[in-house]
């Protein structure tokens, strides 16, 4: 099925298998024969084909086999951002079994705010009651782990404090760890380094523990004061062993190749304003984004023909199903803002029925899907 | 008349709670609106609105004051003389930038601590500094009078609970004991071995200049923090009073219903009074609407008047089976509720709520039900 936007094919969801043109290495949607380059063989695609201001399409395909712009597993890191209810823990967990299943090594990771502790939705995803501070299996090749700032802060005292004795003192002593962790923003640094120590954490052999790291962010306010911390503490801080653990976490989250933030958002008008303010938070933060996703999207089952027709049965009164109706049309209003707003990789996923671990399942095959 | 109206009326702190994305700070805008309709000076102060809601309320980043809406605008959205609406965007460093200008003992004493470098820039870490300007920003402007009811929106998500705990927070962070160890001049054995510890590992691992700024830092702020937790304190004593509500708002969302009943609890644990539950964009009060069936194909339908019809009709499923869902997600809002505190649900009002049509309709919803 090929939708297309209001203007033309300016917005194109492909939903089924790319025809496979062998001999020119190039395929085309099935529906609309528009040409996407780079997409290789027998690649499903499912995802939405923006163009460019230069009007050269571009493919935007949620990874696995194929050649894609958004490539958000063989990242090192993936900070998933947006307001809260938007679906990004759910995402998350989807993202991490799609890895998973392409041999990745892959932790996730919640934050533990004190405060939260009797709920981590994540970890109820993968039925656990809550992550632990070190990574737990969770399933084949997924690990979860809960990001505390007092454990990070115990890490990095140790790994700085080069007599141990000292470090141990540190550690124990009350009053020190309190202040540390009540100003404002070491807390964040705690998290920041413990998040440090898990993407440099190395087997025995030398590699990486974990490939990926999808890091479930808190909700906008606090993951911006996340992504801009290394920033703002080194204009305190220039020199030093913080110093130096910022600019480590700093080579590895501004390197769009390492790290990448993915942006969540509903196919709604305040929830796009919140993610395209959200876009621009993290421009100050030099942190490369990775994709944008419009999560939920409600499919438009009308062709044009039916939706003019539909005027005429729509006469006095609301039905039982017009408020769905504006929900598509609000829907499809939202993507042509998206896609006229956002640079960075955008990818539309469907409205789902399945709820909690079945819907995590179902996104995470949708997202890994490869055609034999 | 809702409940919703009477604490409009009465009340003169109306604090909303919710997870994010639940449409808080627009139901503080109208919450504001409709206070202001019933006659009062209303102030709303929201933390993160946006665009197009700072647009709408006519308000700015870095605004000294707050803004009255303008006299066509308060027309628009049913304002009438005495009532008037304001509003102010919470910025944590012109907060806390007044805050020591107005307790400094002397102007040049302000400035010098204005200039330290820690100062400069721990206002930026808005993380930390949000929840406590929220309570100095909700302290002063409560203290100062000149409005009869101010509607606060509180940080977003997660860190509305740390609003909460903000003073309890802060009175750690501000504790004397960990003070001392930054000033000088206080001997005793225990305290010198102890500040000798701490000047050893923030020295080691934030370098000896920042160590010695952030000693300064706590010298000279010392005497400010404490006024500062003095207000915040008192502040949250105040909100325990009668004529404070909470508002715990909501969405027909497991995940945010989830929040609100955890919200709900900390409330009671905080001794905090709640003024009820508002649930928005429920569709529960769709159930009545009229089911589309061929009685509404015109006289001499087309095939694609047929195929409308038949799509128009699995929409109408898919949306009976949501009414169904959040008709139970408002049953168990209400059995939560049982009979301590009103539950308001509010009807899906789609784009252009946070427009002045938009912020007006919402408020009737408010004051008259749906």
């Amino acid at each position: 099925m090929c939708v297309t936007g209001s203007t033309g094919p300016v917005l194109a969801k492909l939903c089924g298998t790319v025809k496979h043109l062998p001999d020119e290495a190039v395929a085309s949607c099935r529906v609309c024969q528009t040409v996407l380059p780079g997409v290789g063989p027998f690649t499903r695609v499912l995802g939405v084909l923006s163009f460019q201001a230069s009007g050269i399409p571009r493919v935007v395909a949620w990874l696995t086999g194929g050649v894609a712009e958004v490539d958000l597993t063989s990242r090192r890191v993936v900070l998933m951002t947006g307001k809260g209810g938007v679906g990004r823990t759910t995402l998350s967990a989807a993202l991490a079994k799609a890895a998973a299943r392409e041999g990745r090594r892959v932790l996730v990771a919640e934050v533990g705010e004190p405060s939260e502790l009797e709920q981590s939705s994540l970890a109820e995803l993968f039925g656990l009651p809550r992550f632990e501070t070190t990574p737990s299996h969770l399933a084949e090749r997924i690990d979860g782990v809960m990001l505390d700032s007092e454990r990070g802060t115990e890490l990095f005292l140790a790994s700085v404090l080069k007599l141990k004795a000292l470090a141990r003192l540190a550690v124990r002593t009350k009053p020190l760890l309190r202040l540390l962790h009540a100003a404002p923003s070491f807390h964040e640094m705690g998290i920041f380094y413990h998040l440090l120590s898990l993407l440099e954490a190395r087997d025995g052999d030398g590699a990486h523990r974990h490939d990926l790291v999808i890091f479930d962010m808190p909700a906008t306010g606090h993951s911006l004061a996340l992504t801009r911390l290394p920033k703002i503490l080194l204009r305190l801080v220039p020199v030093g062993p913080m110093a130096d653990a910022l600019r480590a976490g700093q080579a590895i989250l501004n390197d769009p190749a390492k790290g990448v933030a993915c942006v969540v958002t509903l196919p709604e008008a305040l929830p796009v304003t919140e993610a395209l303010e959200l876009l621009e938070g993290l421009r100050d933060s030099d942190l490369a984004v990775g994709a944008v996703v419009a999560n939920c999207v409600p499919g438009n089952p009308f062709s044009d023909e039916e939706r003019a027709a539909l005027a005429d049965l729509l006469g006095d009164g609301p039905l039982l199903g017009s408020t769905e109706l504006e929900r598509i049309d609000r829907a499809d209003a939202s993507l042509e803002r998206l896609r006229e707003n956002v640079k960075a990789p955008l990818l539309a996923l469907d409205e789902r029925p399945e709820q909690g671990p079945d819907l995590v399942e179902a996104l995470s095959r949708q997202l890994a899907e490869v055609a034999p | 008349m809702t409940v919703v109206a009477d604490l409009v009326r009465e009340k003169q702190i109306i604090v909303c709670c919710g997870a994010g994305g639940v449409g808080k700070t627009t139901t503080s805008a109208a919450l504001a609106v409709a206070g202001a309709r019933s006659g009062r000076r209303v102030l709303v102060l929201t933390v993160d609105p946006s665009r197009r809601l700072a647009q709408t309320l006519g308000v700015k980043r870095n605004s000294d004051e707050p803004i009255r809406l303008s006299a066509v605008r308060e027309r628009e959205v049913g304002i009438e003389a005495p009532g008037g609406l304001s509003a102010w965007m919470l910025d944590p460093k012109l907060v806390s930038d007044r805050a020591v200008r107005k307790l400094a003992s002397s102007p040049e004493e302000a400035d010098r601590l204005l200039r330290n470098p820690v100062y400069g820039q721990v206002t930026q870490m808005i993380a930390g500094m949000q929840e406590y300007t929220a309570m100095e920003a909700l302290h002063g402007f409560v203290e100062r009078g000149d409005y009869d009811l101010v509607v606060l929106d509180t940080p977003p998500s997660r860190n509305a609970l740390n609003f909460l705990e903000a003073p309890g927070r802060l009175a750690e962070f501000l504790d004397g004991r960990i003070f001392q160890l930054f000033l000088p001049r206080r001997e005793g054995v225990l305290l010198g071995t102890t500040r000798k510890l701490v000047g050893l590992v923030l020295g080691g691992v934030f370098g000896r200049q920042f160590y010695s700024d952030l000693t300064t830092f706590f010298g000279s702020f010392s005497g400010l923090f404490s006024i500062l937790n003095g207000n915040a304190r008192r502040m949250s004593e105040r909100l325990r009073s009668d004529d404070v509500a909470f508002l715990l708002v909501t969405s027909p969302v497991r995940e945010a219903m989830v929040d609100a009943f955890w919200f709900d609890d900390r409330i009671r644990q905080l001794g905090l009074p709640l003024g009820g539950f508002v649930l928005n964009r429920s569709v529960a009060g769709n159930a009545e609407r009229r089911q589309p069936d061929a009685s509404l194909l015109p006289a001499d339908p087309s095939p694609h008047h047929h195929a409308a019809l038949e799509k128009l009709l699995r929409l109408s499923e898919k949306e009976r089976r949501r009414v169904d869902q959040d008709r139970d997600l408002l049953d168990a809002l209400r059995d939560r509720a049982g009979d301590r505190v009103p539950v308001l649900a509010i009807p899906e009002i789609g784009d252009g709520v946070d427009d002045l049509p938009g912020l007006a309709g919402l408020a009737g919803h408010l004051l008259n039900g749906a």
